[in-house]
């Protein structure tokens, strides 16, 4: 996020696309419901009509997957209209022209025709984003699981670009994490093209840097990503060491990553329970959860903050860094001697640019937002006050792409795929807590009360679901949250892999999947 | 310019819109409430934070009452606790099962508790009818809904409104006979609750309880909390974990923490009952003859290792690949990251963001 | 509108009215005979108000519910003085009825609401449905203000009205800069007649002067006070009165836009304000008024409770600061007043200033409405001098009943307690009332002679207090319970020393901590009686 939590009070204008906020990040919600409270202006872009989209101003209900459609004829509007913050662009930004020109064609008719949003309400929407004093923007996986995600960003980059929605309070372009420390893994160089605190690979200074450090010279080449991996496992990648995710189910094409992991010589899952993956690992190592952890997690406004145990671990579950240290010294390194997670975390700071001015027992009250570059810093709560980090922001210009799969006489049915208010990921938590599986104990598929008529369907009978990958049994409800002729499942429930359908694309550059569109048949199945 | 006013004798600074509550409360002073939440818009029901202001037409409630420049106030006087016994006394003639209560309820649950120790109060003074109708028969796992304890404060209605924008309970009837409820009483399942467990969180006298955390009223260990961070979303919700021995028993909001306030949501509120679950991986397992058996920390730790090194001889240091969790801590993704790449080489390594 | 509409129908007549929870609800409960659940569903999802909140909204009012048939059930009054006059055998004899507080009829035989028909009767005649009762003939020939053309024949209709000289000072303001209207108003010591007595062009010039707006005029018709039915003769009699006045309140406030609050009591005079309102349209050019009936909350008489009601909200009293003239409905300024201030504007602008100020003796400005009943010969309205002796008006103007003797009145309706029979020697004033422990407020007083049994009355007016407290504040919420439970059981388990101990501390802290004015009056009933009636108090304590 650009912009602090705290600052989500404060928008005027707030424009909230890809992110049903009050189920996958409910906390974050309330503030919004507050700034709606004292006045803001709501406007929700997402194809169903979530509870977000019920309390909006204006609901801009567009086609799954054409994003890049409707915000560039937003900016269309916006630059046609002259409503652009003229003084900003001027003195922050390079490429305007390129991309003024570039926008010409995004007519809102254009954009009707592709996104089924009325070509009034994208000029409404856009003529009210760009008139806000405090114009913010909050995304979330609805917004980057596409093969165009990075061109989706950009485009909501330029919308607050050329709006002058950056560098101030309420403000912003505010992407919401989904996991508790997903920023953190980033954070700490879980990538592969990146050191500890974002440091590229590529760099021969950072080698060095590193190389010094850890007394090992590693590649400058950059590492596959976790898609091209799996898609290589069995001739490129023999070995895996998988930390604390399903992947099996939270990955698309599930029968694909089976049969990847499967061809693996050796796989070995470090996790708190015998997941789906961890069912086909050569060695299951057991790990301390939450609440019997110390350590850090970092969250989405960048904040790192202290998790402690309170408990001891269940059986013989040792720490994730023990764990990996252990393997390592039978590696025979010499680079893992830890004592405690204080040790790791520390390490891990002194090696961060981003992390350099904290440490374990700074962050004890979760007091600073990184960037922290020095000791005496006091955090950087809101990014991009000043300059980006290039310097000037640049627009780019994004051209649309239909979805790498559309819909067809064989698979009519647009299905898109997300999260539920009750469950997480793939439900190892959540479903093992009583409140949380009381209320919602089993999947359901989300029809248009029309299309369950049209198709033959029964609320809460069954349902066979189909792509090109596979198909699926699920139960119905009829609901009218999604629009006619697309169908919402979570994949959250193991007995209902809906990811054993997805996985029809890939972003080229981020090889994000493409979970949020997938073209499926849907037809009555006999009531088990 | 500074604004100064006078409270209990003493010239205190003040800022433009804070009330005398606010003013007192940050000077320390201990003035009794029981509808205040300092994240809500200050009711005025309870009226036991009545002060004295000089030149004012009798006492005024202190949370809804603005500070002004040259107020001579008095928030202790024998008139005033005089009042405030009535009060607590008046309150506590409505709660036929008395204050005391145990603090696996919720965070806010010793309020009413704590001031009948202090007005000596214990319910005979002014008995009479009770006005709480406890919905005991709402078969949601969550949220135990124990009106008998209902002293009509609605924080838990504010709460809902204000802080979660939810709405889902409100105030029904009116004088003695008001209640909370849902729309036309259904279950709070059947309303417009998210189970977020806030007005569990805010109630002063434990009406609303935890219900999860209440099965283990019986440990005998005392309840310990400690601060941590919510394992769900990326928003950061600071958490107490409350134990009892070596028993995580609940989970209460950090009102402090920087990036919830006071906020939860379901999961973080209620759905934490996994890190105990019986099907907690107790052991290594390694896989012999294709099947998963129990194994000794050496044995599967030399497993592992010696599988990776048998790949990185058979197929070069590049074909070993690592996944690391965005759910595990820093130290976790730093230690998978730097197993990698001190012990390969190499860059083969993400997170699950990907997905 | 067809005979039953949709809810489309009625959601798409009301939603972009202005306050429009109050009549969408009436609109639904009118065509179903209750709300039901679908409807509320309909009017939460049209007006984007939370269910939850609308039901609960629901829930407070009396006259509203979510029970099938519940609209047409006959409410009977159990006033004070309805009771004197046999309405416990009304309720009793009337199939299905259900008793309500007091109807503001207390000059009439026992009023009986029907749905939209207000009727009257007694236990044994047929009901009937008539205008309500003028007040009667200005006993002394003193000069009045507000009551002074209310017997002029056709004075409701907007041809009468100006044939007696309505709308003169309407156009005369038209004229005058907001100021002078002001002046004139201060000048005149004009102050508001609901009972809070706050100096009216104060009120209007923090209006006119406060940032924000549009501006909102409110006038206070919800007279629910026990005993108090003075706007409702105004109301029904001289309708343009008050719109006039409320015309003159925009001027001089620079508001447009104006609601009339009515209480649900007074079905017929919705009809009577509607008409007004259509008839009056050439006069009230630039100005939109409109009615909104209550439903049935004697708490909304507090300007606070009142505009939260009249926003849809739950009808609690509001924290003050900040005041309505700040923030008012829906935030903006807004200029609450009681029916009888209006009604003496226009007199005002058309007399002068010196003319109202002198109508009040000694040093006192003006004229009040009196609201008597009870034990008295000629119940109704009297328009007296302020600062007009007590015992005047009983006894010279009313007339108490041969051979009796009054041994208590009721001020301020019910909120001003008791005076005894040895109090009766005050005048009418606030100053004077308020030395003895009492105010004149709206201006109610109920006779209570030597037959009556005080205790009893007590306990039947705190009986009131409780059911109409709102629920706010604790000390209210709880204390009125208990002083009814301790009127209701003197001889429980308390002894007399005790009893008598806590019914005196439960009043302190009600009068003393309580949020609003009903918390704070009600315990006047219980001081005024342990004060008065010692030896009834002992009585009952010891007896029974």
């Amino acid at each position: 996020m650009s912009n602090p939590l705290a600052d989500m009070d404060k928008p005027d204008v707030i424009f909230c696309i890809g992110t049903n906020m009050t189920e996958a990040h409910p906390v974050a919600a309330t503030r919004l419901k507050q700034a709606q409270a004292k006045g803001a202006i709501l406007i929700v872009a997402d194809p169903r009509h979530i509870p977000l989209a019920r309390r909006a101003d204006l609901h801009l209900q567009l086609q799954v997957g054409t994003d890049v459609a409707l915000l560039g004829a937003m900016a269309h509007v916006i630059a046609e209209r002259g409503l652009m913050d003229e003084a900003f662009i001027a003195e922050r930004t390079e490429g305007w022209d390129d991309l003024r020109e570039h926008l010409k064609s995004f007519t809102p008719q254009w954009a009707e025709e592709i996104t089924g949003v009325p070509a009034a309400l994208i000029e409404r929407a856009a003529v009210l984003f760009a008139q806000a004093d405090r114009g913010a923007i909050y995304y979330t996986l609805g917004i980057t699981e596409h093969i165009s995600g990075v061109d989706n960003v950009q485009s909501l980059s330029n919308l607050a670009l050329m709006t002058g929605n950056l560098g101030r309070e309420g403000t912003g372009i505010n992407p919401m994490r989904g996991q508790n420390n997903i920023q953190g893994a980033g954070d700490c160089g879980a990538l592969p093209s990146s050191y500890p605190g974002f440091q590229p690979v590529s760099d021969p200074a950072m080698q060095a840097k590193f190389e010094e450090a850890w007394g090992t010279k590693v590649d400058l080449e950059p590492g596959m990503t976790k898609v091209r991996a799996l898609e290589h496992a069995g001739e490129k990648i023999y070995a895996m060491l998988i930390c604390g995710e399903n992947t099996l189910v939270s990955d698309p094409d599930k029968s694909h990553c089976e049969r990847a992991l499967e061809r693996l010589d050796h796989l070995v899952v470090i996790d708190i329970f015998k997941t789906e993956t961890a069912e086909l690992a050569d060695v299951i190592l057991p790990a301390s959860a939450w609440a019997e952890t110390d350590g850090v997690f970092t969250n989405t406004e960048r904040r790192p903050q202290r998790v402690r145990a309170a408990v001891s671990a269940q059986g013989q579950a040792r720490p994730d860094w023990w764990i990996l240290a252990e393997i390592s010294k039978r590696l025979g390194s010499d680079r893992f001697e830890y004592n405690s997670a204080a040790e790791v975390f520390n390490e891990f700071c002194s090696l961060s640019p981003l992390y350099a001015g904290l440490d374990w027992d700074r962050i004890d009250g979760g007091g600073y937002q990184w960037p922290v570059p020095a000791a005496d810093h006091p955090g950087t709560p809101m990014l991009h006050v000043d300059e980006f980090p290039r310097g000037k922001g640049l627009f780019k210009t994004p051209s649309y792409r239909d979805p790498a799969e559309v819909v067809s006489e064989e698979f009519p049915v647009w299905l898109t795929t997300g999260r539920r208010l009750e469950h997480y990921h793939t439900r190892t938590m959540s479903g093992r807590s009583t409140g949380t599986e009381y209320l919602v104990p089993e999947e359901t598929l989300e029809v248009h009360p029309a299309d369950v008529q049209a198709w033959g369907l029964k609320h809460g009978g069954m349902a066979r679901m189909s792509s090109p990958r596979g198909s699926v049994l699920v139960r119905v409800a009829s609901d009218d949250t999604s629009p006619p002729g697309t169908v919402f499942c979570s994949f959250s429930f193991s007995d209902v892999p809906v990811n054993i359908l997805t996985g029809s694309g890939y972003d080229p550059i981020t090889d994000t999947a493409e979970l949020k569109v997938c073209p499926v048949r849907v037809e009555p199945a006999p009531d088990n | 310019m500074s604004l100064d006013l006078t409270l209990d004798g003493q010239v205190v600074p003040f800022q433009e819109g804070e009330t005398l509550y606010e003013v007192a409360h940050r000077h320390g002073d201990k003035i009794p409430t029981l509808c205040y939440d300092k994240r809500l818009k200050p009711l005025g029901a309870c009226r036991l934070c009545v002060v004295e202001v000089e030149g004012a037409n009798g006492p005024l409630a202190s949370c809804t009452t603005p500070a002004r420049e040259g107020m001579v106030v008095r928030t202790v006087t024998e008139d005033l606790e005089q009042h405030r016994k009535t009060l607590v006394d008046l309150v506590l003639s409505e709660n036929p099962k008395g204050a005391e209560i145990t603090p696996l309820r919720g965070l806010a649950s010793q309020e009413l508790a704590q001031l009948s120790v202090r007005y000596g109060s214990d319910g005979t003074r002014f008995a009479g009818a009770t006005s709480g109708h406890p919905r005991l028969d709402d078969p949601n796992p969550m949220i135990l809904r124990d009106y008998e304890h209902c002293i009509s404060c609605y924080r838990c209605v504010r709460v809902c409104a204000e802080q979660e924008g939810d709405y889902a309970i409100s105030i029904t009837g009116r004088g003695f006979g008001t209640r909370i409820s849902a729309e036309f009483d259904v279950d709070l399942q059947d309303s417009d609750c998210t189970f977020c467990g806030q007005c569990v969180q805010t109630c002063p006298t434990g009406a609303l309880g935890d219900q999860l955390a209440l099965q283990y009223t019986d440990l005998p260990e005392p309840i310990n909390a400690t601060r941590s961070i919510c394992p769900y979303c990326g928003v950061g919700c600071s958490v107490d974990l409350l134990t009892k021995g070596e028993t995580l028993v609940g989970v209460q909001p950090a009102m402090d923490g920087p990036a919830n306030e006071g906020a939860l949501c379901i999961k973080g509120q209620f759905a934490w009952e996994w890190v105990q679950h019986p099907d907690r991986l107790k052991e290594p397992l390694v896989r012999k003859d294709g099947e998963l058996v129990p194994a000794s920390w050496e044995e599967a730790l030399d497993r592992a290792a010696a599988g990776f090194a048998q790949t990185a001889a058979r197929h070069g240091r590049q074909s070993i690949y690592a996944v690391a969790s965005g759910r595990a801590p820093h130290e976790s993704a730093y230690s998978v990251q730097k197993f990698i790449r001190v012990n390969f080489g190499s860059n083969q390594i993400d997170n699950c963001s990907r997905a | 509108m067809p005979a039953s509409p949709t809810d489309e129908q009625l959601i798409t007549r009301w939603q972009d009215e202005p306050a429009p929870l109050l009549p969408l609800l009436h609109a639904f409960n009118e065509r179903d005979g209750h709300l039901s659940r679908e409807s509320l569903e309909a009017i939460s999802a049209g007006l984007r108000i939370p269910l939850a909140e609308v039901h609960g909204s629901v829930t407070f009012y009396h006259h509203i519910s979510d029970e099938p048939e519940s609209r047409d059930r006959p409410r009977v009054c159990m006033g004070p003085i309805c009771r004197l006059n046999g309405s416990e055998q009304l309720l009793h004899d009337l199939d299905g009825a259900e008793p309500m507080a007091c109807a503001g009829r207390c000059d009439d035989p026992i009023p009986v609401l029907q749905a939209d028909r207000g009727l009257v009767g007694r236990p044994g005649d047929e009901l009937q449905q008539v205008p309500s009762p003028l007040p009667p003939p200005n006993p002394a020939g003193i000069e009045e203000c507000c009551l002074a053309n209310v017997r002029e024949p056709d004075r409701a209709a907007c041809s009468g009205y100006v044939r007696t000289g309505g709308y003169a000072a309407l156009a005369k303001a038209r004229a005058m800069e907001p100021e002078e209207i002001l002046q004139v108003l201060e000048a005149s010591g004009l102050a508001g007649r609901g009972g809070a007595g706050f100096p009216t062009a104060t009120k209007w010039r923090a209006v006119r002067d406060a940032q924000g707006g549009p501006k909102t005029l409110v006038c206070n018709a919800d007279e629910g006070e026990p005993g108090c039915f003075k706007d409702r003769v105004l109301l029904d009699h001289d309708p343009h009165a008050i719109l006039e006045g409320m015309a003159i309140a925009g001027l001089a406030t620079g508001a447009t836009r104006g609601f009339i609050y009515l209480r649900y009591e007074y079905p017929q005079t919705q009809a009577i304000l509607e008409r007004a309102l259509e008839e009056a349209e050439e006069h009230l050019d630039g100005f939109e008024f409109c009615v909104r009936r209550g439903a049935g909350a004697y708490i909304c008489g507090e300007e606070t409770s009142l505009l939260n009601s009249l926003e849809g909200r739950h009808p609690f009293p509001r924290n003050r600061p900040p005041f309505p003239v700040t923030h008012g409905f829906e935030q903006t300024p807004t200029a609450v007043n009681n029916v009888e201030t209006l009604a003496s504007v226009a007199p005002i602008l058309h007399r002068g200033a010196e003319w109202y100020a002198g109508l009040g003796l000694g040093e006192h400005r003006g004229t009040k409405l009196i609201s008597l009943s009870g034990d008295v010969e000629r119940p109704g309205n009297y328009e007296i001098p302020m600062g007009f002796p007590l015992k005047t008006l009983l006894f010279d103007w009313a007339g108490v009943p041969e051979g009796r003797t009054v041994q208590a009145v009721t001020m301020a309706g019910l909120s001003g307690g008791f005076l005894g029979a040895e109090d009766l020697d005050v005048t009418l004033d606030e100053a004077c009332l308020r030395a003895k422990g009492s105010f004149l407020g709206a201006g109610g007083i109920m006779a209570f002679d030597d037959r009556r049994d005080m205790f009893e009355i007590a306990r039947q007016s705190m009986e009131f207090f409780a059911s109409e407290s709102c629920g706010k504040c604790f000390p209210c919420r709880i204390g009125t319970e208990r002083l009814v439970e301790r009127l209701g059981d003197p001889s429980g388990p308390l002894d007399p020393a005790a009893w008598t101990e806590e019914v005196r501390a439960i009043g302190q802290a009600m009068t003393q901590l309580s949020a609003c004015g009903l918390g704070r009056s009600a315990p006047l009933i219980t001081e005024s009686l342990l004060r008065l009636f010692p030896a009834e108090v002992s009585g009952k304590l010891g007896a029974e």
